[in-house]
């Protein structure tokens, strides 16, 4: 028992740190002012402890918890879970601290933000960990839960209800697909657990015909739920909507821990569950699906995103298109050997810090009533305030894939993954697609510094707080190490894949 | 007499479509939040009857039990959020949620 609650102690650590914020909020005493800047130091210790934890069970090795086997398959505490769990809590820090900062500047300082955020993460942990379906719909559910709320934490706006209302309706349905899907491979096989499932379809189901076309309706409806959680076109059409009507602290959380957290379910599910020889196949199992994925995801997002006015619905299009091309990743795990599962792992890592960056310095960018929202806000930014300009170029450089950023590593590892798998046409166009969306993000750059303001036309005033300061710093030291100095993390990563087969 | 199994597995499938066809053509949200608790039911129908075939445990059932739960706490956002809207929009209609347009 005391065992097996040191290797949850990652999980425990966020879950009782989100109730004591709780309660601290809720029954503390307060001085003048609102309660974000207290509670957002508060959630950013609580996941910082949770990610050293997480760091330093990876260090000693899970194999050498003894109780680390008690709570699987429930919960699986490996290297890979860890990992995720170093990665959402870092995620989740970042935008706490950007929230301690935007919310005040905004008048939204209420204290339950805080609280949504620990527990959607907890329950993202848990779906990173997940190694059973009952497992993987909960924490699937608990992280949603709180990130509808978050969404639409601002009430009294139209854009940030409508934001959630979409968010809601959709991942709610992307949930029950999931589930139906499951229910169905809980009928072929009697079983829940990710390792028995694989097995008996690995077995061959007892021969029984009948099973296979279900099994094949159950694959297509897993498949269809995770696309939607991964914010994978064609199941992205909330994506845009709930990114650019969310609070930007929210909107990052999604981008940052939701799709980590998504992607680790994805790998968990597609390895544990289908992960036979003949499901991992070109010519009968989900390969060229997710390769139609990751190929339509990449492409059309791209297109779109260079069309847009908004620079938050820009990132949001451009979030997507990351997820694409984490997907090639994805699809070159069906080669044996763990470069695949560590590129997306890595790439995962560094798209986590670029992307709060990136969303930290838009926040800075703009203050009440001022607030950076389209490219015409942003013109003439370069020489009116440098640093907020210099900060935003910077985030945005890195997600572009420039050396020496994390993002160039991070495209680097999925397309060595790529090649090395076979999958010549589809790496191919992960680089075209780069060039492309190096169109967007330098556009952000040439209003910033090449372009004067109309005159009379509204500008963005950059704010002044030391929390999203914070957040940018602690960022762009992630982005330029994990750039200059990749090799550390990438042996991480390797450590940290799943074993299948 | 029993009942056989495909029974149930046949109107749990029919639950569930009429469910995700409700959710994809109807246009009001409280229709829409109806439609979803409808395909989580044939969700649990499905969990609960397919438990019969593997009697040694209760996995089935056990998952159809944090099913109704989930689905209850997912209600209560739901409708929240709807309500939200409803105040700043005046309608629960989905097709007026046009707020967030390129």
């Amino acid at each position: 028992m005391k065992d097996a609650l040191l290797a949850l102690a990652p999980i425990l650590v966020v879950a009782f740190g989100g109730l004591g914020l709780m309660m601290t909020e809720a029954f503390g005493t307060r001085k003048k002012g609102g309660p974000a800047s207290d509670l957002a130091l508060g959630s950013f210790i609580v996941f910082m402890a949770g990610a050293v934890v997480s760091a330093s069970l990876w260090a000693a090795g899970p194999e050498q918890l003894p109780g680390a086997s008690s709570t699987a398959p429930w919960l699986i505490v490996d290297r890979f879970t860890l990992f995720f769990d170093t990665v959402l809590c870092l995620g989740a820090g970042l935008s706490a601290l950007m929230a301690g900062g935007y919310l005040p500047e905004h008048r939204l300082d209420r204290g339950e933000f805080f609280p949504l955020l620990v527990f959607s993460t907890v329950g993202a942990m848990i779906l990173a960990a997940s190694g059973d379906l009952l497992s993987l719909f909960i924490g699937l559910e608990t992280m949603s839960i709180g990130v509808y709320a978050m969404v639409g934490f601002r009430r009294g706006s139209l854009r940030s209800t409508e934001a959630a209302v979409k968010y809601f309706l959709l991942g709610s349905f992307a949930a029950a697909l999931l589930l139906y899907g499951g229910a169905l491979i809980y009928g072929i096989t009697g079983k829940t657990d990710f390792a028995s499932i694989g097995a008996a379809i690995k077995n061959g189901l007892g021969g029984r015909q009948a099973d296979f076309g279900m099994l094949l309706v159950a694959m297509v409806l897993v498949l269809a739920g995770l696309a939607f959680k991964v914010s994978s076109v064609p199941f992205h059409m909330w994506t845009p909507d709930a990114y650019e009507g969310a609070p930007t602290p929210a909107t990052s959380y999604m981008a940052v821990a939701v799709k980590s957290a998504a992607f680790a379910m994805m790998l968990r599910v597609l390895l544990g569950v289908f992960g036979d020889s003949a499901s991992m196949s070109w010519g009968t199992g989900w390969p060229p699906v997710l390769a139609a994925l990751a190929l339509l995801t990449m492409t059309v997002s791209n297109l779109i995103a260079g069309r847009q006015e908004s620079v938050k619905r820009m990132l949001a299009y451009s979030s997507i298109a990351h997820a694409g091309y984490v997907l090639v990743g994805v699809v070159a795990v069906i080669k044996p050997g763990s470069d695949a599962q560590a590129s997306v792992l890595f790439y995962l890592l560094s798209y986590t810090v670029s992307t709060a960056g990136a969303f930290a310095a838009l926040i800075l960018c703009g203050s009440r009533g001022r607030e950076a929202v389209s490219f015409e806000d942003l013109a003439g930014l370069g020489k009116r305030h440098p640093v907020a300009a210099f900060a935003l170029s910077f985030f945005l450089l890195s997600l572009a894939g420039m050396p020496p950023t994390a993002g160039f590593f991070g495209k680097f590892y999925i397309a060595r993954a790529g090649i090395g798998a076979g999958l010549n046409v589809l790496t191919v166009l992960l680089l075209l697609n780069s060039v492309i969306a190096a169109y967007y993000y330098l556009r952000v750059m040439v209003f910033m510094y090449m372009r004067e303001p109309a005159p009379g036309a509204p500008s963005a005033i950059p704010m002044r707080s030391g929390y999203v300061t914070a957040a940018i710093v602690l960022s762009a030291v992630l982005v330029v190490l994990l750039g200059v100095w990749p090799s550390t993390s990438l042996k991480v990563a390797i450590d940290s894949a799943l074993t299948f087969r | 007499m029993t009942v056989p199994i495909h029974y149930f597995l046949v109107l749990a499938a029919a639950l569930f479509a009429t469910g995700a066809v409700g959710f994809l053509v109807r246009r009001n949200l409280l229709i829409l939040l109806m439609s979803i608790e409808l395909m989580l039911n044939g969700v649990n129908l499905t969990l609960v009857a397919f438990n019969r075939l593997y009697p040694a445990n209760h996995a089935g059932q056990l998952l159809a039990f944090f099913v109704i739960a989930i689905a209850a706490a997912e209600a209560a956002v739901g409708l929240a959020i709807v309500l939200a809207f409803f105040r700043l929009r005046g309608s629960v209609r989905s097709d007026e949620a046009t707020a967030l347009k390129h």
